[in-house]
């Protein structure tokens, strides 16, 4: 397998995680889901 | 298709409206019955090409990911055991006042049924039999038989279940206590939406779960048929029945599984997991009884104690510094298994999700990850420990059977045992069973998927889901190229991973908003 498929794929993990994070520390309750 | 009446006696206000329309006008429905379609015509006509490729790509996949599949499956075991133990374990599946609706032993053998039973039966014996085959390579005899048990309830343990745990946890939290529909996608668009990328990613979810369900559940069916056929040539000492005895079988397991469809589930499918699991049950203690009791013993409490020893370690091994030998097991087994289990989330998750109301996220993690890994030590501790028995004290050639038919190691460890005309009936019996209520409670997580999250589809909705499970059982049967199909199933189910981690996001984005007393 090549190298560069290789650091591909990990890099859209890494990217994913971050997305992930981002997720899960921005405020989404401007849109919708304000139970308080 | 005719569906005038799929709306009909259901009087909740939970159905959606768009459930009343025939369940075929679904795009995201007939997108995935033609990918599942194309995919079981190619394995059809070019089951080695499509078996190439597939191998070659989830080869490619699993180099370059497994360390994250090993972290990502680790981390959802810690989470979904801190979620118990945390203030959140608290929290009802459903409203502050709701009660469970199944029993806990009936809750317990429909999730555990639902979840692996076609797979214990066909591996009790080979898998542990086939790790030794490897291991016995590196290390002494007897310690391998050790490691072989231990690698094997690894498979089948917490943090599979930690899987199921997780994604059940999140289409049960959001379904009953917020009142999204029991779809994979539905979270996704409660907690990011409404809006057009939310919409698309939970759309996306749910085609994938559709297609990871279809393709799954007709490869378990094509396993189970080849399993029960071998059974029967085992009880009967038949040979070379082949093709004609497996076409019988798969018939009267089709004629088995559409009566079911039609009772209600509450009815129908407790019944069916209640017997599946007595009859496993039954099998179980009566080779623990009839067989070398102190030895099986004996290799059950020693498992016991290296597998919660070494479990959360082995967690997160990637076997990255060993040899190519060790690094293809790896691949071929632990990466399948834990990418099966992802691939079986969406439907085992809604099942037991369904399952579940009225349970707190304490009760529902310790029953969904600690009861069917107790009852899988017990398991594999009795039938791999009754091969090892074989094989070590009494020097029977099975090694040779587990390179030539795994899925009869079984039956030929029974015909050593006691009464073995009863117990290869009763593995029979209970691996019928065990495909019927898999196919059952998958038709009907379909049908839910396919009316938009409707917790009752309809009977024909369901049937229709049978019909096409059965045609997927039935092309696997007769490319007869099951590998190719894991190899797919491996790829399809990949993209879960994904899926599964940004569920776990909604679900603990959601509970922060939560105060638990």
């Amino acid at each position: 397998m090549s190298d560069l498929v290789d650091t591909l794929i990990n890099l859209q993990i890494f990217l994913f995680v971050g997305l992930l994070f981002w997720l899960y520390f921005k405020d989404f309750d401007g849109d919708d889901n304000s139970d308080d | 298709m005719n569906n005038n009446e799929t709306g009909d006696q259901r009087g909740s206000p939970e159905t959606p409206v768009s459930s009343q329309k025939s369940a075929f006008a679904s795009p995201l429905l007939i997108l995935a019955l033609l990918i599942t379609g194309v995919i079981a015509i190619w394995g059809l006509i070019d089951p080695a090409g499509l078996s190439e490729i597939a191998g070659r790509l989830v080869h490619i996949q699993f180099t370059s990911r497994a360390w994250f599949i090993m972290a990502a499956v680790s981390f959802m075991l810690f989470l979904s055991m801190w979620l118990a133990l945390s203030k959140y374990g608290k929290i009802k599946l459903g409203q502050d006042d709701d009660e469970p609706e199944f029993s806990t032993v009936s809750w317990l053998s429909m999730l555990f049924a639902a979840g692996m039973g076609v797979g214990l039966l066909f591996w009790g014996t080979a898998e542990p039999l086939t790790h030794y085959a490897l291991i016995e390579q590196y290390r002494d005899p007897r310690e391998s038989a050790g490691i072989a048990l231990f690698l094997t309830n690894f498979h089948w343990g917490l943090h599979a279940w930690a899987i199921y745990a997780l994604t059940g946890l999140v289409i049960a939290y959001f379904g009953f206590r917020r009142g999204t529909p029991s779809l994979i996608g539905a979270p996704i668009v409660d907690i990011f939406g409404p809006n057009r990328v939310a919409s698309t990613v939970g759309w996306l979810s749910n085609l994938l779960a559709i297609v990871a369900i279809a393709i799954g559940v007709g490869g378990s069916i094509a396993m189970g048929v080849f399993q029960v056929k071998d059974g029967i040539d085992a009880l009967f000492g038949l040979k070379n029945t082949g093709m004609a005895l497996t076409m019988a079988v798969f018939v009267v397991l089709c004629l088995s599984y559409f009566p079911p469809l039609v009772v209600d589930l509450s009815t129908g499918m407790a019944k069916l997991s209640n017997a599946a699991m007595a009859t496993a049950g039954g099998l179980m203690i009566f080779v623990l009884i009839a067989g070398p009791t102190h030895y099986l013993m004996g290799g059950i409490v020693q498992a016991v104690g290296e597998y919660f020893g070494g479990v959360w370690v082995h967690g997160f091994r990637t076997f990255t510094f060993m040899d190519e030998e060790i690094a293809n097991w790896f691949q071929s087994w632990t990466l399948t298994y834990m990418v099966w289990w992802i691939a079986w989330a969406p439907f085992v998750g809604v099942f037991i999700a369904r399952i579940s109301r009225g349970r707190t996220i304490r009760e529902f993690v310790v029953g969904v990850i600690f009861v069917p890994t107790a009852f899988s030590i017990l398991w594999f501790g009795v039938f791999g420990g009754a091969g090892f028995y074989e094989t070590l004290q009494n020097h029977l050639p099975i090694m040779d059977v587990v390179k030539s038919n795994v899925s009869g190691v079984t039956f030929y460890v029974l015909q050593n045992f006691p009464l073995p005309g009863l117990t290869i009936a009763l593995v029979i019996l209970a691996a019928f069973l065990f495909i019927v209520t898999s196919v059952v409670s998958a038709a009907f997580v379909l049908g839910m998927f396919s009316t938009e999250g409707d917790l009752n589809p309809s009977v024909k909705v369901k049937l229709s889901w049978g019909v096409i499970l059965g045609a997927l059982g039935l092309v696997m049967i007769l490319s007869g190229s099951i590998e190719a199909v894991k190899s797919i199933i491996a790829l399809g189910s990949l993209p879960f991973v994904f899926v599964v981690l940004l569920l776990v996001v909604c679900l603990l984005k959601a509970l922060k908003k939560e105060q638990p007393a």
